[in-house]
């Protein structure tokens, strides 16, 4: 295994009392994409902002415990954040580009950092973007906003930008979750090109996306660290029985369902009481299958079944407003 | 019939019956003025100040005034822009998140907010007079100040408020500090906001009649300095409207049309330059 460049030891999290984290403990390999895997709500993305302090920003969110970035600890006092910061180049769940043009976009983290000299910038901003792929569709028009251009497009911007800061590790919080299929393998082409001088963290709760990208993976359930090593091992052969049924679970392709409800129309707290009560009629083992089309019972009902001990085996949007949810009693 | 449907159609009723009271109302005020202004509007009503008294005179203009509240209002919301932009990025989370300071000074923004303007203007008439200083341009312009504070103030943190917060984790992700991420990103993105703000907080001070009344004073010449007293238009038109000679009351309606084309041509320039700046705005 190749040198640690993340060290993460013993470290929690606390929103207002509710623990996010507890007790991670893990290294995170230099200049290799290691993937943080979970269900929503496991404390990945929580994970990633503490890596980058971003954590700061919200409101009631303590931390305790040390994350060692080449050694030094980023949550001691005397640490300077803007340093850590420019460690690390962020791609963000959605494209965030800032208001500004293309070409300010890129300039932004250099100008910021002390780069002045117009020429400079200018050949900053062309390097990263081609290394994105973006400098030949935008090179005519790098003073129009950046607003403008298409999501793929942004996602790739953000990355030249993130790049411009001339980081060492790049963090990525599902990267691709809003990009249609092709931008998405536009995104994952650069990080695995990347690879080679950034050490890449990525949170993803696509699987398939995990396997494809991930030297090392890291599995996080309930903000509990269940299992972490490399890709390979942890995908064929995991140790621990929540990782396989993590991994299964996505795979499932014939699952024998048991009993079928359509929750369409209903709000929460009711599809979370018609669900428990469908449940409640089956034998354990068997698996019930739900359609809701109300957002929030999308994260809630799933998380409500894992608190009562039931496995959530599969959350899928299966058409524009639907999405079902598949629950093994337990 | 369903009651639902009824129901529907009652609030509807209503709803645009506010409506119409709202512009109507607009409209109306604007007729009047215009109607009973229009006819005395003359060149010499904007070209020369007052003469024989402002009160009495029934020759010249009411250049004084105009040229009087420019300085005062525009004196005051310059003032009160350097004081609001610095209240409103500290009230954000990053400065001041929770803490009992951040909202003390909320709660006494919108007490200042809902404080009558008169008693703003009594207590700069006895600041002044405690100071030995008479009514004057300084006088008038440091209350229009204290008035449009809280007016800009809410107002801009309104909008600051609405600025993504990932767009501000994106600017502190890629190592700006807090003045250089509310500098560059966020005063960019609210700016179209922070600039109504302005407006509406200079709206509120050049058309402000008791506050400016014992401070300013009132004359019939332009001000030479910053402690000589001046005239303004929202108090021309109620010593004009207040005399016993119809003519110089009629001049009084001309005083509000000039009052309203003012505000009228700065709002629609202030507006024309947000603009200008909305087009790297990501909405």
């Amino acid at each position: 295994m190749s040198d640690t460049h993340i060290n993460i030891q013993d470290f929690n999290t606390y929103y207002s009392g509710h623990q996010a984290l507890k007790n991670i403990s893990v290294d995170i390999p230099k200049n290799q994409i290691t993937a943080i895997i979970g269900p929503s709500g496991c404390g990945k993305s929580t994970l990633l902002k503490c890596m980058n302090r971003l954590i700061d920003l919200t409101d009631g969110a303590t931390c305790s415990g040390k994350i060692l970035i080449d050694g030094e600890d980023i949550f001691d006092k005397k640490t300077d954040i803007t340093d850590i910061r420019k460690k690390m180049g962020l791609l963000a769940q959605k494209p965030t580009p800032l208001p500004m043009s293309i070409y300010e976009n890129v300039a932004y983290g250099p100008r910021i950092h002390g780069t002045r000299k117009k020429s400079k910038l200018d050949a900053v901003v062309e390097k990263y973007l081609t290394m994105v792929g973006l400098w030949e569709e935008v090179k005519d028009r790098l003073d129009s906003p950046a607003s403008k251009l298409s999501i793929g497009q942004q996602q790739r911007l953000c990355l030249a930008r993130g790049l411009a800061v001339e980081p060492e590790i790049i963090l990525c919080d599902e990267p691709t979750s809003a990009l249609d299929p092709l931008s998405s393998q536009h995104i994952e082409e650069q990080l695995l090109r990347l690879k080679k001088d950034y050490t890449i963290v990525i949170v993803t709760h696509n699987i398939h996306q995990a396997m494809r990208l991930a030297d090392y993976v890291v599995h996080l359930y309930l903000g509990e660290l269940v299992e972490h090593g490399l890709a390979s091992e942890v995908f064929e052969n995991p140790k621990e029985e929540r990782t396989r049924a993590y991994i299964d679970g996505t795979f499932f392709t014939d699952l024998a369902i048991d009993k079928e409800i359509n929750l369409k129309g209903n709000v929460c707290p009711y599809n979370f009481v018609y669900a428990k009560q469908a449940l409640h009629t089956l034998e354990k083992d068997d698996v019930l299958r739900i359609i809701v089309d109300y957002p929030t019972a999308v994260t809630e009902v799933p998380r409500g079944m894992e608190t009562d001990g039931h496995n959530v085996i599969r959350v899928k949007q299966i058409n524009e407003s639907d999405w079902e949810i598949i629950i093994q009693k337990k | 019939m369903d009651i639902r449907i009824i129901e529907e159609s009652v609030f509807k009723t209503l709803m645009i019956l506010s409506l119409t009271t709202v512009i109507g109302s607009l409209l109306v005020v604007i007729g009047v003025i215009l109607w009973r202004g229009l006819p005395v509007l003359t060149l010499d009503m904007i070209t020369k100040t007052a003469e024989g008294g402002y009160y009495l005179g029934t020759g010249g203009g009411i250049l004084n005034a105009i040229v009087g509240s420019l300085y005062l209002a525009v004196g005051g919301t310059a003032l009160a822009f350097i004081i609001s932009v610095g209240i409103a990025f500290y009230l954000q989370n990053e400065y001041s998140g929770g803490t009992r300071l951040a909202s003390m000074t909320r709660l006494s923004l919108d007490i200042l907010w809902g404080t009558p303007s008169i008693v703003y203007g009594a207590f700069g008439f006895m600041v002044l007079m405690q100071l030995n200083m008479r009514a004057s341009l300084l006088g008038g312009i440091i209350v229009l100040t204290l008035l449009e504070i809280p007016i800009m103030t809410r107002a801009m943190e309104e909008v600051i408020k609405t600025v993504p917060q990932e767009l501000k984790e994106v600017s502190y992700s890629l190592g700006a500090t807090r003045l250089e991420t509310s500098i560059k990103v966020v005063a960019k993105q609210a700016f179209p906001g922070m600039i109504t703000g302005v407006l509406i907080a200079f709206g509120r001070g050049i058309g402000d009649a008791a506050s400016i009344l014992f401070t300013a004073g009132y004359t019939d010449r332009i001000p030479g300095s910053l402690f000589d007293a001046t005239a303004s238009l929202p108090l021309a038109v109620f010593f004009q409207l207040g005399t016993p000679l119809p003519q110089v009351q009629q001049k009084a309606y001309a005083s509000a049309v000039i009052l309203l084309i003012i505000i009228l041509i700065i709002s629609i320039t202030t507006r024309l330059i947000g603009k200008k700046y909305t087009k790297y705005i990501i909405r």
